[in-house]
C-alpha cells in the first residue's frame, strides 16, 4: 500500500485538514469568486502559509477556521439575498414591468458593516493601528473629481467621492484641532503626514490636489476596500470627536462649504460646539476652577465672525492637563505667527498644517477669516512671485518653509525660502540619518540651529556631532572603536609573543635563525597583515557555525554591504557635486 | 366596379355616386392635360397618347376598387370615411405643384354643386384628379427599388442604390452640395416638410395631412382623427336565443351584503388612528448612523484565528522628496545605466528635483500603487516571521579564548628551501629531529629540523608521492612511494647499532621473490635497491600512499587503480605481502592504521570503512556526506577521526557517537589536501589548495558524555600558489606544538607557537 493512501472514510488530519486552497474554499462556501473576494476583504480574511503545502506550492491556502468564520457570517446570507433581489429587478425590467421594477428598487435590501468593524477591531486602539491604508485610500478617493465616472466598467459613484472628502476633512480637522500632527513630508507622490493618536503613530499620504490618473485596474477591489474603510473611518471619527466633546457628524456652515473651505468650516464648528459644551459644563458646575477663566475668554471671543474667533479656537484649553510635552511643543510652534496664503499654494494642506501647529491662517478668496491687508500678518506664503503690493511688515516665504519648520520644530530663518529662489532641499522626517549612514548637509544645519535654539553648543562638524545626539550612533562608533582597539591589542600581543618566543628559543640554546628565515609581520606589509588577522579572527568563528546560522550571517553581511555601498554612492555623488561647485 | 355596386347600405350608395362623379372628373382632366401636352410637344408624345390615357385610367380604377374591396370587409362607415381621407391625403401632394391645374379644378368644382352639398370633404376631393395623375406618373418615372430589406450601407460605395423590377441598376442621383442644399432650405419655406427617402434615393415632401398624421402618431393616438378608441361595446353574443344559461348557479349572498372583514379592517384602522398609533405625515424616526462602536459594553476579544497585522507601507526616504538633496538625484549616466539592468532590478523610482511646489505634477502611479498595496492586503499569505534585528556578531558562537588554548603553531619560523619542484609530501621522524620531504622533482630530502639544513638527498627520478618515517625511533627508516615502486630507505640517521639492525632488516634475498606462487606474486616483487641502499617493492600499479603500522614492521601501500588488490600490507621482517582480506567498494584514496588496536581504516571517495584486522570483518562505515574524500587522520586516542574532502569540508567523526560526522567545518575554499592530528597536544590541522592551513584545537575528553571541543585557532598563510595547487601536506612535530607545511611553491615551512 502506498504511503499516501488513506482508506475511504478516514478523516483527513494535519495540514490537509486544516488548510484549504482558495478553489476549495469557494466551492465549500458555494459562492462565486467575486463574492468570496468581497467577503474576504470585508472580513479581513487572508491566506496563510501552512507548514506543509498539501496541494502544491502554487496555491494560496486559507485556514479552515477562517473559512468557517466566513461561512457563519450573516453578511454572506445578506449578499445572497441581495443577489436574488437583483434578479427580481432584472426580471421585472426585462418583462417591461416598470412599476414593479421601480417599487423593487426603492426597497432594495442593504447592509451595514458596523459590526464587522467592531469584530475586526475589538478595541479602538486596534482600529487606530490599522488606519494607515484606510486614510491613504480615503484621501486618494477624496481627490478624485466628483463626477460619476465609469472606469473599466465599474462606476465610481459621486456620493462615495463626496463621502470620502467629508471623512477626510473630518479626520484632518480633528488632528489639526488637537495638535496631533507630528511630521509632514512633501514627496513626489503626494504629501505624507504623520500623527500620533492615542499613542499610535498613524501615517497617511494625500495626493497632490490635481487631476488624478486612473489606470486600468480592478476598481471593484478598491471600492470594496473603500466600503469598509468609509465605515471604519466614520466610526473612528465619531469616537475621536466624542473624546473632545464635539457632536458627530458635524453640521457645517453651508456658506463655507460652498466655498470649499471645509476645513475652516469644521474648525468653526468645533469652536461653536465646544463652546456650547463648555457653557453647559459651567451651568452644571462640573469644573469650577477653570470655568471662570474660560468664561472670561469666552466673553472676549464671542463675536465669532471676527478673525479673533480663529485665534480663540486655537487656545482651546479643554484638555490641557492630559497633553503631553510633544503636543505642547507642537501647539506652540506657530503661536505668534499669522499666515496668509496666496494663490497657487497647496491651500488645503496648509490650512491643515498651520492650525495644527498653533498658527493662524487665512487665504485669498471668499470666506477667509481675514484679509491680505491685515497688518498683523507676519508671514505670507507665496509660490509664484507676485507683482502686486508687498507689505514690508511681513515675510514672504515659499510653502516648503512651513513644512520644514514643522519637521524641525523651530522657526527656520526665512532668507533661504525667499520667493523665486530654489529653496534648500526638503528632507524626509521619516529617515534616521545616523542609522542610514549619510547625513545631508541641510539636516546637519537644521540640527545645529535647533541646538542653538536650545542654547547648547554642538561641536563643529567633523568632530562627530552625530555621536552626541544619537545614542545609536554612539553605540555604532563604540563598536568600531572596540574592534580597532582589539586589532591594535592583537598586533601588540603578537609582537610581544614573537619576541618572547625568540627569547625562549634563545634560552633553549637553539641556533640563531639563518638568513632564509623571514621575519613575519614586520615592515611594509604590516598593515595588510593586521587587516588579514582581523579578517581571520572574524572568519575563524564562522568555521564552526552551523550552516543555517552561517547563511544568516552572510545574508546580514550582504545587506549591510548593500547599504554601505548605497551610502558610498551618495557620498561619491556629493563629492562630485562639491567639486563641480568649487570649480565653477 | 362590381364590389362597389354590391354595397347595400345608404351611405355607400352616396359614396358610389361620388365615385362615379370622380371618375368622370378624372377622365375629363386627363383629356385636358393630354391636349395640353400635345400642344406643347406635338411630335414626340403623340404616338404614346392612347395607351397612356387608358393605362392611367385603368390603374386609377383598379386602385380605387381594390381599396374599396378591402374596406368593405370591415363594413363600417368610419372606414369608408377614412378611405376618403386617405385619398385626400394622396391628392394633396399634387396640390401646389400643379398651379395651372387649379383653375380647371375650380371650374370643375363649380360644376358639381351636388357633390359639394353631399360631402363635407369636397374641397379636398377637387384635387383628386391631380392625385391620380401624379401617382401614375411617379410610378413610371421612379420604379421602386427591389433590393429588399438590406442595409443600405452595402450600396454606400456603389454608383447605384439597387435594382428596379427589370433588374437594372438604379443610379444614385447627384447630391446637392451642402451649401446649395442649405441655401435651398433657407429659401424654401416648406423645407421642414421634406424628407429624404434613402431607399428610393428621392426627396419626399409631406403634405399637411401627412404631417398631422405623424403628429398624431407621435402623441400615441390613432392615426385617423375620427377613430374613436372608446366606442361603445358591441356585444357579439346573441343572448336571447340561448337555450341554457352559461351558469346556473344562484347568485351568492355575499354579492348583496357588505363585507364583514372589510369593515373590521376599517374599524381597526380607525381605532389605530384615534389612538395615535398611525400617524400621517411623519417620517420614520432616523437612528443616528454612527454611534460609539467601542463602548465597553461588550467584551473586546477578537474571534477567530490570531490576527496577523499587515506590515505597514514603507515610509519615504529623502530621495522621494519633491526637492531632494542634490546627491540623491542620479546623474544622467546612471539613469542611462538603469536601462541596461533587468526590468525587475531597475529602480522603481527615479528622484527628480522640482524648483517649486506648484510645478509638482500629479503622481501618475498613485492609484496603481494603492491598488497593488491592497491586492497584497487580501491576496498575500501572511505569516509571522521573526525579524532578526541583532548584531551579526552575536550570531557567532562564543569560543573559548585562544590564549587559554596555547600553545599552538601560529607564526612561521623556518623555511626549508632546496626542492626544485612542488613539495608533495613530508614526514617527521618520531624523535622530532629529522624531517623527510618528497617532491615532484623526484628527490627525497632529509632536513635537520632545528637548523633547516638538508642532510641527505635521494634522486628517485619520478615524482615522489609519499614519504613516511618508520614510527620506531630506533630504526630510522624511510618509506617512499614513487611511481610503481615503494622504497624503504636507510637514512643513516641513527647510531651504529641501529644502523646494523636496519641493514639486517633491509636485506632481501633475491630468490625469495620467485618462491611465492600466490596471487600477490605478480602484484609485488621485493628486491634490493643497491643504488639508494634499501628495499624496493615493485608494484603492478602506481602507488600513492604508504603508511606504517605503529610497530614498524608492517606497512600498507595503496594503489587506487589496483581494484581488488589496491590495498596491500607488507611485513618487513618476513618480506611478505598480503592483500587485505576485505572487499573494498569504490576507489580507495587513503588508508590508516588504528593507533592502538588492530583496526584498519580505508577511505574511499564516498565513505570511510573501518575493518577489524583480527576478526577480519568490517566494523563500521563512516558516512561523511561530502563530495570526495581526500585524506584521513585518526586521533591518537583512536575513537575520533577527521576526514578532509575535496569540497573544502573537514568532518570530525566521533566513532562512538555515530557514523555521521559530529561536526563539519567548512574552513577552506578549495580542496583539502591533508589533515593531521598532533600526537600529544589537543591539536589538529588541515591544509588546502587555497594556500592556507588551519590549526584547530580539538580536545577529546575522557568523559564519554562530553563531546569533543573544537575551536579554530589559527589560519596559517605564507605559501604561494605553484602550478595551481596550494599547501600539499602538513604534519605536526611529534613532541612540540609545531606544524610543518609543504607547499607547491617548493617550500617547507615550520610554524611554531
Amino acid at each position: 500500500m502506498p504511503k499516501h493512501y488513506r482508506p475511504a472514510g478516514k478523516k483527513k488530519e494535519g495540514n490537509a485538514a486544516k488548510y484549504v486552497t482558495r478553489t476549495q474554499a469557494v466551492k465549500y462556501l458555494q459562492i462565486s469568486l467575486p463574492v468570496f473576494r468581497k467577503l474576504c476583504i470585508l472580513k479581513g480574511v487572508f491566506p496563510r502559509v501552512p507548514k506543509k503545502k498539501v496541494k502544491g506550492n502554487h496555491h494560496s491556502y486559507y485556514h479552515m477556521k477562517d473559512i468557517m468564520f466566513l461561512k457563519h457570517e450573516p453578511l454572506l446570507e445578506k449578499l445572497r439575498d441581495i443577489r436574488t433581489y437583483d434578479k427580481k429587478i432584472k426580471k421585472a425590467v426585462s418583462k417591461k414591468n416598470r412599476d414593479l421594477a421601480e417599487r423593487l428598487l426603492t426597497r432594495k435590501p442593504s447592509y451595514t458593516l458596523d459590526m464587522l468593524v467592531r469584530e475586526r477591531y475589538p478595541k479602538f486602539i486596534d482600529a487606530l493601528r490599522d488606519l494607515d491604508d484606510c486614510l491613504s485610500m480615503v484621501h486618494l478617493f477624496a481627490a478624485l473629481p466628483a463626477v460619476d465616472r465609469a472606469v473599466d466598467g465599474e462606476k465610481i459613484p459621486v456620493e462615495r467621492v463626496h463621502n470620502c472628502r467629508r471623512l477626510s476633512h473630518e479626520w484632518l480637522a480633528y488632528i489639526s484641532r488637537t495638535h496631533k500632527l507630528r511630521k509632514t513630508f512633501i514627496s513626489v507622490k503626494g504629501i505624507y503626514y504623520q500623527a500620533e493618536v492615542e499613542g499610535q503613530i498613524v501615517t497617511w499620504l494625500t495626493p497632490h490636489a490635481l487631476q488624478q490618473v486612473l489606470p486600468e485596474v480592478d476598481y471593484r477591489v478598491l471600492l470594496t476596500f473603500l466600503e469598509f474603510y468609509e465605515t471604519l473611518l466614520a466610526f473612528v471619527n465619531y469616537k475621536l470627536y466624542r473624546s473632545i466633546n464635539v457632536n458627530y457628524p458635524p453640521i457645517l456652515d453651508p456658506r463655507l462649504e460652498a466655498l470649499a473651505a471645509d476645513l475652516y468650516a469644521l474648525s468653526r464648528y468645533f469652536d461653536a460646539n465646544g463652546k456650547s459644551k463648555q457653557i453647559e459644563n459651567q451651568q452644571e458646575g462640573t469644573n469650577l476652577d477653570e470655568s471662570e477663566v474660560r468664561l472670561a475668554q469666552l466673553h472676549q471671543h464671542l463675536p465669532s465672525n471676527e478673525p479673533g474667533a480663529l485665534m480663540h479656537l486655537l487656545d482651546d484649553g479643554s484638555n490641557k492637563d492630559d497633553q503631553d510635552l510633544e503636543t505642547r511643543e507642537c501647539k506652540s510652534l506657530f503661536k505668534n505667527v499669522k499666515f496668509f496664503l496666496s494663490r497657487e499654494v497647496p491651500r488645503e494642506s496648509l490650512l491643515f498644517v498651520i492650525p495644527a501647529f498653533g498658527g493662524t491662517v487665512s487665504w485669498e478668496g471668499e470666506g477667509a477669516p481675514f484679509d491680505e491687508s491685515d497688518d498683523s500678518i507676519t508671514h505670507q506664503v507665496v509660490d509664484r512671485p507676485i507683482q502686486g503690493r508687498k507689505f514690508l511688515s511681513r515675510e514672504y516665504v515659499q510653502p516648503q518653509w512651513v513644512y520644514d519648520c514643522v519637521n524641525a520644530r523651530i522657526l527656520l530663518p526665512t532668507d533661504k525660502y525667499m520667493v523665486g529662489c530654489i529653496p534648500p532641499p526638503h528632507l524626509s522626517p521619516f529617515v534616521d540619518n545616523e542609522a542610514e549612514g549619510h547625513v545631508p548637509d541641510y539636516a546637519e544645519a537644521i540640527e545645529r540651529m535647533k541646538a542653538a535654539g536650545r542654547k547648547e553648543v554642538l561641536p563643529l562638524p567633523g568632530t562627530g556631532i552625530e555621536d552626541l545626539d544619537d545614542p545609536q550612533g554612539l553605540l555604532v562608533s563604540d563598536r568600531q572603536e572596540a574592534i580597532e582597539a582589539a586589532k591594535r591589542k592583537q598586533q601588540i600581543s603578537m609582537l610581544e609573543k614573537q619576541y618572547l618566543d625568540e627569547l625562549k628559543l634563545e634560552l633553549k640554546g637553539a641556533p640563531p635563525f639563518s638568513q632564509d628565515i623571514d621575519a613575519v609581520g614586520g615592515g611594509d606589509d604590516a598593515i595588510s597583515d593586521v587587516q588579514q588577522i582581523a579578517d581571520d579572527v572574524s572568519n575563524m568563528s564562522k568555521v564552526v557555525m552551523p550552516r543555517k546560522k552561517r547563511k544568516l550571517l552572510e545574508a546580514m553581511e550582504m545587506s549591510k554591504e548593500r547599504k554601505r555601498s548605497s551610502v558610498n554612492r551618495l557620498k561619491e555623488r556629493k563629492k562630485n557635486i562639491d567639486q563641480a561647485k568649487n570649480l565653477a | 366596379m362590381k364590389p362597389l355596386k354590391e354595397n347595400g347600405s345608404d351611405k355607400p350608395k352616396k359614396n358610389e355616386k361620388d365615385r362615379k362623379k370622380l371618375q368622370k372628373l378624372v377622365a375629363k382632366n386627363m383629356e385636358e392635360t393630354l391636349k395640353r401636352i400635345e400642344e406643347a410637344e406635338p411630335g414626340t408624345e403623340s404616338s404614346e397618347d392612347s395607351p397612356f390615357v387608358s393605362g392611367s385610367e385603368d390603374t386609377g380604377d383598379e386602385a380605387l376598387s381594390d381599396d374599396d374591396g378591402s374596406i368593405s370587409d370591415s363594413g363600417s362607415e368610419q372606414s369608408k370615411l377614412s378611405q376618403d381621407e386617405q385619398d385626400v391625403i394622396q391628392s394633396s401632394e399634387g396640390d401646389s405643384d400643379d398651379g395651372d391645374n387649379d383653375g380647371d379644378l375650380v371650374s370643375e368644382g363649380e360644376d358639381d354643386d351636388n357633390y359639394h352639398a353631399e360631402d363635407s370633404h369636397g374641397e379636398s376631393d377637387d384635387s383628386r384628379e391631380v392625385v391620380e395623375e401624379s401617382d401614375s406618373s411617379e410610378d413610371e418615372v421612379a420604379p421602386r427599388n427591389t433590393v429588399g430589406d438590406v442595409p443600405l450601407e452595402w450600396y454606400k460605395d456603389e454608383g447605384h442604390i439597387g435594382y428596379d423590377l427589370a433588374g437594372k441598376k438604379i443610379k444614385k442621383k447627384e447630391r446637392q452640395s451642402k451649401l446649395d442644399s442649405f441655401l435651398a432650405n433657407v429659401d424654401d419655406s416648406r423645407s421642414w416638410r421634406k424628407i429624404y427617402d434613402q431607399y428610393n434615393d428621392e426627396e419626399v415632401e409631406l403634405t399637411k395631412d401627412e404631417t398631422k398624421l405623424i403628429g398624431r402618431l407621435l402623441k400615441g393616438k390613432a392615426p385617423h382623427p375620427d377613430f374613436d378608441p372608446y366606442a361603445p361595446y358591441v356585444d357579439w353574443f346573441a343572448w336571447d336565443g340561448a337555450k341554457h344559461p352559461l351558469s346556473n348557479a344562484p347568485e351568492p349572498k355575499r354579492r348583496f351584503i357588505p363585507s364583514k372583514w372589510e369593515s373590521k379592517t376599517v374599524l381597526r384602522l380607525v381605532r389605530a388612528i384615534r389612538k395615535g398609533l398611525i400617524k400621517f405625515d411623519e417620517k420614520p424616526k432616523e437612528k443616528p448612523r454612527f454611534f460609539d462602536l467601542w463602548d465597553d459594553s461588550t467584551s473586546a476579544e477578537r474571534q477567530g484565528l490570531a490576527y496577523i497585522p499587515a506590515p505597514k507601507a514603507k515610509l519615504p526616504g529623502h530621495d522621494e522628496s519633491y526637492n531632494p538633496s542634490a546627491e540623491y538625484i542620479p546623474t544622467q549616466e546612471e539613469i542611462n545605466a538603469y536601462q541596461l539592468l533587468f526590468e525587475e532590478d531597475r529602480p522603481k523610482f527615479i528622484p527628480k528635483q522640482f524648483a517649486n511646489m506648484r510645478s509638482v505634477p500629479a503622481y501618475d502611479k498613485s492609484v496603481q500603487e494603492l491598488f497593488d498595496r491592497h491586492l497584497d492586503l487580501y491576496l498575500c499569505p501572511r505569516v509571522h516571521k521573526k525579524r532578526i534585528n541583532i548584531d551579526p556578531e552575536s550570531l557567532k558562537p562564543k569560543l573559548p579564548s585562544r590564549r587559554d588554548l596555547k600553545p599552538y603553531p601560529s607564526t612561521c619560523y623556518l623555511e626549508y628551501k632546496g626542492h626544485k619542484g612542488p613539495v608533495i609530501t613530508i614526514s617527521v621522524e618520531s624523535t622530532g629531529q629529522w624531517l623527510a620531504s618528497g617532491s615532484k622533482d623526484g628527490t627525497v630530502r632529509i632536513w635537520e629540523i632545528e637548523t633547516g639544513r638538508c642532510v641527505q638527498i635521494w634522486d628517485l627520478g619520478e615524482p615522489v608521492e609519499q614519504v613516511s618515517w618508520n614510527p620506531k625511533p630506533e630504526v630510522p627508516m624511510l618509506a617512499v612511494a614513487v611511481g610503481h615502486d615503494v622504497f624503504i630507505l636507510n637514512t643513516k640517521c641513527g647510531s651504529d647499532e641501529q644502523q646494523k639492525t636496519i641493514e639486517e632488516i633491509l636485506h632481501v634475498e633475491p630468490q625469495k621473490v620467485e618462491d611465492d606462487s600466490d596471487s600477490t606474486a605478480n602484484v609485488v616483487t621485493w628486491g634490493q635497491d643497491e643504488k639508494h641502499g634499501g628495499i624496493r617493492l615493485k608494484h603492478f600499479k602506481s602507488v600513492t600512499k604508504v603508511e606504517w603500522h605503529r610497530n614498524g614492521d608492517y606497512l600498507s601501500t595503496l594503489m587506487p587503480s589496483g581494484e581488488s588488490r589496491s590495498v596491500l600490507i607488507h611485513q618487513l621482517s618476513k618480506k611478505q605481502t598480503q592483500r587485505i582480506p576485505f572487499k573494498t567498494k569504490g576507489i580507495p584514496v587513503a588508508t590508516s592504521f588504528h593507533p592502538t588496536r588492530s583496526i584498519f581504516f580505508t577511505a574511499t571517495k564516498k565513505d570511510v570503512r573501518v575493518y577489524d584486522l583480527i576478526k577480519q570483518k568490517r566494523i563500521k562505515k563512516l558516512d561523511a556526506g561530502v563530495r570526495e574524500i581526500s585524506s584521513i587522520a585518526i586521533h591518537p586516542g583512536g575513537d575520533n577521526a577527521i576526514v578532509g574532502s575535496r569540497d573544502g569540508k573537514l568532518c570530525w567523526f566521533d566513532m562512538d557517537l555515530s557514523s555521521k560526522p559530529y561536526k563539519v567545518l567548512r574552513a577552506h575554499k578549495k580542496d583539502l589536501t591533508a589533515v593531521a592530528y598532533h600526537r600529544t597536544y589537543p591539536l589538529f590541522a588541515s591544509c588546502s589548495d587555497d594556500n592556507t592551513a588551519y590549526v584547530f584545537h580539538g580536545m577529546v575528553y575522557s568523559d564519554l558524555n562530553e563531546n569533543p571541543l573544537i575551536v579554530p585557532l589559527q589560519i596559517l598563510r605564507g605559501h604561494s600558489t605553484g602550478d595551481g595547487r596550494g599547501v600539499m601536506d602538513c604534519k605536526f612535530h611529534p613532541r612540540q606544538p609545531w606544524l610543518f607545511t609543504a607547499g607547491s611553491d617548493s617550500l617547507i615551512k615550520l610554524y611554531c607557537h
